[in-house]
């Protein structure tokens, strides 16, 4: 007689873990597994942008009034100059490496900010690209190209960003 | 006797191969049962996907040209999606269709010219609203003399390409 109650409990007790189907999760898994691969980018690639302006283009207005420009006088030496109201101001960056070349030549630029006048209080970087309009570029041979690049990176970390280079014949 | 004792070695024999038949059985019956552990399979699908979602760009996929070793740069932006132009030591490419020798172009660029047109020119056929935009990127080996870059960079403003990026490895910036 079965009644209410424990007697209820005289079958067997239905277990508490529930199962989870793992076929279609795996499935999911692997569809996803695929499609992450073949879409994957494996070597960032990033772009350090220039603007020409020797042919067609004629140079953008604008009312900054300095300008930088960077000439290799050798492989081994750069002149940095800062021309403002006129007047240009040239300082030497020299070294036996490029390492230390690119070190100075990032002093250089910082102490451009004493000269400019440039706030303390504010960041360095955006003072920079306010004032400054432009830096050319003007290269030599026996530079090579990653040594130019890493040169106009420099200037793009201190916030010089409007640069461009002189076409030189070798 | 003789004929007793090879009728004996023989049933040996078979026995022996039966046996051997029960035991083949046995361990094939033993793999059927063998189950498969899916939990740490299920643990390095997971984690895979977590790594390949964090490493996931939606910025365009540019083919690097055989033979151009890229320099390293902490400031790069992303790339915009363009023609690409590529210089190595001694060859020039534009889509991964070679143009020339470098020696030649600089001496004589109309081929490149004459190709940079075309691609203007199909460019202003696919977008007939749109002001061309001039952007260019440049694959050049960072072993290739910065003059050589400079020479090429002077002839593209003349095919109304002003906006030349440079196209770099991202170093990860300061």
């Amino acid at each position: 007689m079965g009644g209410m109650g424990p007697a209820a409990s005289s079958g067997r007790k239905r277990s508490l873990d529930a199962e989870v189907n793992l076929v279609p999760f795996i499935d999911l898994l692997s569809m996803c597994i695929c499609f992450l691969l073949m879409t994957a980018v494996w070597m960032e690639l990033g772009s350090v942008n220039i603007k020409q302006t020797m042919g067609t283009e004629a140079p953008q207005e604008n009312n900054r009034q300095s300008e930088l420009s960077l000439k290799y006088v050798n492989a081994q030496t750069l002149e940095l100059g800062l021309k403002q109201n006129g007047a240009t101001k040239n300082y030497t960056v020299a070294g036996p490496t490029n390492e230390l070349r690119l070190k100075q030549l990032h002093e250089t630029i910082r102490s451009l900010a004493g000269v400019l006048s440039f706030n303390s209080t504010q960041d360095l970087k955006s003072q920079f690209s306010q004032s400054i309009s432009s830096a050319h570029i003007t290269t030599k041979a026996g530079v090579s190209y990653g040594e130019l690049v890493s040169v106009m990176d420099v200037f793009r970390d201190e916030g010089i960003l409007n640069l461009g280079l002189v076409p030189v014949k070798e | 006797m003789a004929q007793l004792g090879a009728q004996e070695l023989a049933v040996g024999t078979f026995q022996k191969h039966l046996l051997s038949r029960k035991q083949k059985k046995a361990k094939l019956k033993r793999v059927m049962v063998a189950g498969l552990t899916l939990t740490s399979m299920v643990d390095m699908f997971s984690l895979l996907v977590i790594f390949l979602l964090q490493t996931f760009s939606t910025s365009p996929e540019l083919m690097v040209t055989k033979g151009v070793t890229l320099p390293a740069a902490i400031s790069a932006r992303e790339l915009e999606d363009s023609p690409v132009l590529a210089l190595t030591t001694d060859e020039v490419y534009l889509d991964q269709k070679l143009v020339g020798k470098v020696s030649a172009l600089l001496s004589d660029p109309s081929p490149l010219m004459g190709r940079l047109n075309d691609l203007r020119e199909q460019w202003q056929r696919s977008h007939p609203s749109q002001k061309f935009t001039g952007i260019i990127s440049l694959q050049a080996d960072k072993d290739v003399p910065s003059t050589t870059v400079s020479m090429f960079l002077g002839v593209l403003p003349t095919a109304t390409y002003s906006t030349v990026q440079l196209a770099v490895v991202s170093r990860g910036g300061s």
